[in-house]
């Protein structure tokens, strides 16, 4: 099973050194009063990433049997959820303003870990959401999404 | 100017009221980083960056550096002293170094010594801190003065000496760890380049022109990827923490403990000089030290004191220690330091033997500012145990999201891009892929972080040498950095081909 996996990291680095070589060929070889252009540090690089994916694979033949990625009870339920919510989170932070999208981000995020006491997750992520808006905008000068236009009395 | 005349200064600039506000901050941040259970310092001094570059925004760019780096700093070695708390009383290590603390830590815990151990702790980082900034004054000037005359073939040796040293120690495989180097170095030339100026691997999108943002990718890495790695192998439920009762040590454990905290601290202090060797592995020679000098070594795990004192003055020492390859040499020795230096190139302070010269308020306001932080730590961790101990119990349920919530602040105040949010959850689940399948990612950062200078200091000496390869072989210094270098990722090898095993540095 290790072995496999590994098989395949070795597979991408490899296919990544690959394409970092490739794309560099299109950068001139020599630039203004310099004998390496920016072509040779990739291509090192590249030729680098090759050799030591090749290396990784070699290996991945020379481990034990008992040497297994050890087996975890994996929680993929609350992990996508915290995943979504973290995208869903990053792309409406401008459309909805830094408020908005954070209390939602972290009342769902404090419930889907542990169920339960409802109002103090609630107070926690309005207590967070705000201060960290005021303090950072309105003391700290500093920049953050606002409420969008039909709340835009709070701006 | 003399080392005292130049240690004046510094405390002048650590003495200035919003230093001194940066250094408290710091150090107690530092601590709660230590105590929480998911977050350490690598994450921690990540998250803070963003943080801070907005609090200094009102500073002139020297001083917001010097204050900015005091701050994380603070976090850095505060993480240390915080880091025994939950090993001592949950028996759950708060960061990597604290992990041998757990061994002798709980069960003096379990027997009532709880606060006798935690104060040890305590003073123990606090004479190790001591220790190690003496070792940084007495050595940075003469080793920035020495590094002063290296040319570019210098630096590019000295560079790939420390890449090779960070992933000849780090995680299980070393062909895995150079492989992420070389990953992290070939990511560093996405953008613009600096010596032709033309824009490599950007694909026309002008997101890319910057390059890979080294701070959303640590923060990524670090600190999303623990939190994703703790909630989808639900390793956030924990047990309850023992009770402290009295916190002074008794005349024994205090007699038994002095030569144990004198030897963590000089141990740690080599230890933590040397590139890729972190606090970490200080501690476990320490712990190892520590076992070998007692009369009754067989009593070691069933809370000997020693077992405590050793390991947590090696982890501080090594801390202090590792500021010096960052502060003379611009070479971070591990994935924290490599993030302190990716915050002073942020502010355009250029760690390396010019620092003393250039920014001299920066690099001794920084080492006057330890001297205070530790006193602060030492006065914050003694009677205030009992408040940290109760810190040690916020519910995962709060911290979690939390951490996620401060990421995204901490990226997008800096970059103010959707690029970089994108870029910094992918890099979060690619921080636990990595680390699931033991691909290290500190050698990822530190290859980030090196790799333009790296590449611009081997093209200026390849230029000066008319594109002469063994030109890294004639001159002397960067021949000898070469063969150090060679032997970190030989010596590691043959040791392991002859069946021996191998110390990791987990402190990433």
């Amino acid at each position: 099973m290790k072995a496999t996996i590994d098989r395949g990291f070795a597979c991408v680095f490899l296919v990544i050194g690959l394409a970092f070589i490739v794309g560099s060929r299109s950068y001139v070889s020599t630039s203004y009063g310099s004998q390496v252009g920016s072509n040779v540090f990739p291509t090192m690089l590249g030729v680098l990433t090759i050799i030591l994916s090749i290396k990784l694979f070699i290996e991945t033949f020379r481990y034990e049997k008992e040497d297994v990625v050890e087996k975890v009870d994996f929680d993929y339920k609350k992990f996508f959820i915290i995943l979504a919510a973290t995208f869903a989170y990053c792309l409406l932070l401008r459309p909805l303003g830094y408020v908005i999208t954070t209390f939602l981000f972290l009342l769902i995020g404090f419930q889907t870990i542990e169920r339960g006491k409802t109002w103090i997750s609630v107070l926690i992520a309005l207590i967070v959401s705000i201060s960290v808006y005021y303090i950072y905008v309105e003391l700290l000068n500093g920049t953050l999404p606002k409420f969008p236009v039909w709340l835009d009395f709070l701006n | 100017m003399d080392v005292l005349e130049w240690l004046k200064l510094g405390f002048e600039t650590a003495f200035q009221w919003h230093n001194l506000a940066f250094a408290f901050f710091g150090v107690l941040i530092g601590t709660a980083v230590g105590v929480l259970p998911g977050i350490g310092p690598v994450s921690g001094v990540a998250l803070l960056i963003p943080i801070t570059s907005s609090i200094t925004s009102s500073l002139s760019p020297t001083e917001a550096a010097t204050s900015a780096i005091i701050m994380l700093a603070g976090v850095y070695y505060g993480a240390m002293y915080g880091g025994s708390t939950t090993s001592i009383l949950l028996n759950t290590p708060g960061e990597a170094a604290s992990v041998v603390t757990t061994l002798d830590g709980y069960q003096m815990a379990k027997k009532g010594r709880a606060g006798a151990a935690l104060s040890i702790a305590a003073i123990g980082s606090f004479v190790a801190g001591i220790v190690s900034l003496l070792g940084l004054i007495f050595l940075a000037q003469p080793l920035s003065k020495l590094a002063i005359n290296f040319g570019p073939a210098d630096y590019t040796s000295l560079m790939i000496l420390g890449l090779c040293a960070v992933s000849g120690l780090a995680g299980k495989s070393m062909t895995k760890a150079l492989l992420m180097t070389a990953l992290g170095l070939l990511v560093g030339t996405i953008g613009i380049d600096s010596v032709s100026g033309i824009a490599r691997f950007t694909f026309n999108q002008p997101s890319l022109y910057e390059g890979i943002e080294f701070l959303t990718v640590a923060v990524g890495l670090f600190a999303l990827g623990e939190v994703f790695k703790s909630i989808i192998e639900r390793d956030y439920i924990h047990g309850k923490a023992v009770k402290v009762n009295s916190i002074l040590p008794n005349r024994k454990e205090l007699k038994d403990s002095i030569p144990a905290i004198f030897r963590g601290s000089f141990l740690g202090f080599l230890i933590g000089v040397l590139p890729g060797a972190g606090a970490s592995i200080a501690a476990f020679f320490s712990y190892s030290v520590e076992k070998k000098v007692s009369k009754t070594p067989e009593k070691f795990g069933t809370g000997m004191i020693q077992g405590v004192a050793g390991p947590e003055s090696a982890n501080n020492a090594a801390s202090g220690g590792a500021m010096i390859p960052l502060l003379t040499l611009g070479i971070p020795g591990s994935g924290t330091t490599a993030i302190l230096m990716g915050a002073l190139i942020m502010y355009n302070v250029q760690p390396g033997p010019l620092l003393f010269e250039k920014n001299p308020e920066v690099a001794w306001g920084l080492i006057a500012s330890m001297f205070v932080g530790n006193i602060m730590l030492l006065i914050l961790n003694m009677p205030m145990v009992k408040v940290f101990a109760k810190v040690v119990e916020t519910p995962p349920k709060y911290l979690l999201p939390l951490i996620v919530a401060i990421s995204v602040f901490g990226v997008y105040a800096v970059r103010l891009t959707l690029f970089d949010l994108i870029l910094l959850v992918t890099f979060g689940i690619l921080g636990y892929i990595f680390t699931r399948f033991d691909f290290p990612v500190a050698p990822f950062v530190l290859a980030l972080v090196l790799g333009t200078m790296l590449e611009y200091n081997m093209r200026r000496a390849l230029t000066i040498s008319n594109g002469d390869y063994f030109y890294f072989f004639k001159e002397p210094m960067s021949a000898v950095f070469l063969i150090i270098a060679a032997l970190w990722i030989i010596v590691p090898f043959v040791l392991k081909m002859k069946g021996k095993k191998l110390i990791i540095n987990e402190e990433g």
